[in-house]
């Protein structure tokens, strides 16, 4: 492995610790999804550097398309359940998910 | 090399300030331009699909997605966040960079480059004659994200 792929590893794992520590910590469930996003494109970037540094540029460049068109339909579902929640509870607080009532 | 590293940091920092903002609409627009700079990655790196795709779709529709589930939700009360959150971000960042940057010079060299055949063909060749598999679940992925969205926004009967 070359050089350059530390380097791309060295960002993409940035990305994913930055998102996984907005996930562990905010409490608004649109910026839980953005941290979801930078953990996205952290992972779409570690994917797209490993084919370049393996000279394989193309079928990461095929893996990527496919993650990038399941992350829209993952989105899509995802706000259109947070629009839901919101019409429920009134609120984007994941605190007052945690009251379950029959 | 250092436009390439300049973007990579452009990246993060976006990236960080689409975490930090406390406006949602603000951090909506900073997760577009991260996605925009990815996207320029990409092309520097000789991925032109990955970029049209990266640029077109998670900087444009996805942020359109965004933007219109905060206009819609934006009515109710603000959510409160702990304070400790912002102030700690800041001090976890820099020390998970600082790890990060020792892990990475620490692995430097110490991974074996395995063998791997050039490529051959273009990336229609390889999108459609050997990932066509991948095509069918992207497929099935959207019919079953159009679907459910269908579920979440249908119209309730009147005896719900």
């Amino acid at each position: 492995m070359t050089n350059t792929w530390f380097l791309y590893v060295f960002f993409s794992a940035a990305l994913i610790g930055a998102g996984l520590y907005a996930l562990l910590a905010k409490r608004n469930l649109i910026k839980l999804f953005i941290a979801i996003e930078v953990i996205s494109k952290g992972v779409s970037l570690l994917l797209l550097a490993t084919g370049f540094a393996k000279g394989n540029v193309l079928v990461a460049q095929a893996l990527v398309v496919t993650f990038i068109v399941i992350e829209v339909s993952l989105v899509a579902t995802a706000l259109a359940i947070i629009i839901n929640i919101y019409r429920h509870t009134k609120s984007l607080d994941i605190r007052k998910l945690a009251k379950l009532k029959g | 090399m250092i436009i390439q590293t300049a973007l990579l940091v452009g990246l993060v920092l976006f990236s960080a300030l689409a975490i930090l903002l406390k406006d949602l609409l603000k951090s909506a627009i900073s997760l577009a331009a991260a996605s925009l700079l990815l996207g320029i990655v990409f092309f520097r790196m000789g991925a032109p699909y990955a970029g049209v795709f990266e640029i077109s779709v998670v900087a444009g529709l996805i942020t359109v997605l965004f933007i219109l589930t905060i206009a819609l939700t934006n009515t109710g009360e603000e959510v409160r966040e702990s304070r400790l959150v912002n102030i700690v971000f800041p001090l976890f960042f820099v020390v998970f960079i600082i790890i990060d940057a020792l892990v990475m010079k620490g692995l430097l060299q110490k991974i074996p480059a395995l063998p791997s055949a050039p490529e051959t063909g273009t990336f229609g060749d390889i999108l459609w004659k050997g990932r066509t598999l991948d095509l069918v679940g992207q497929i099935a992925v959207i019919l079953a994200g159009v679907f459910s969205v269908l579920a979440l926004f249908r119209k309730r009967d009147k005896h719900d």
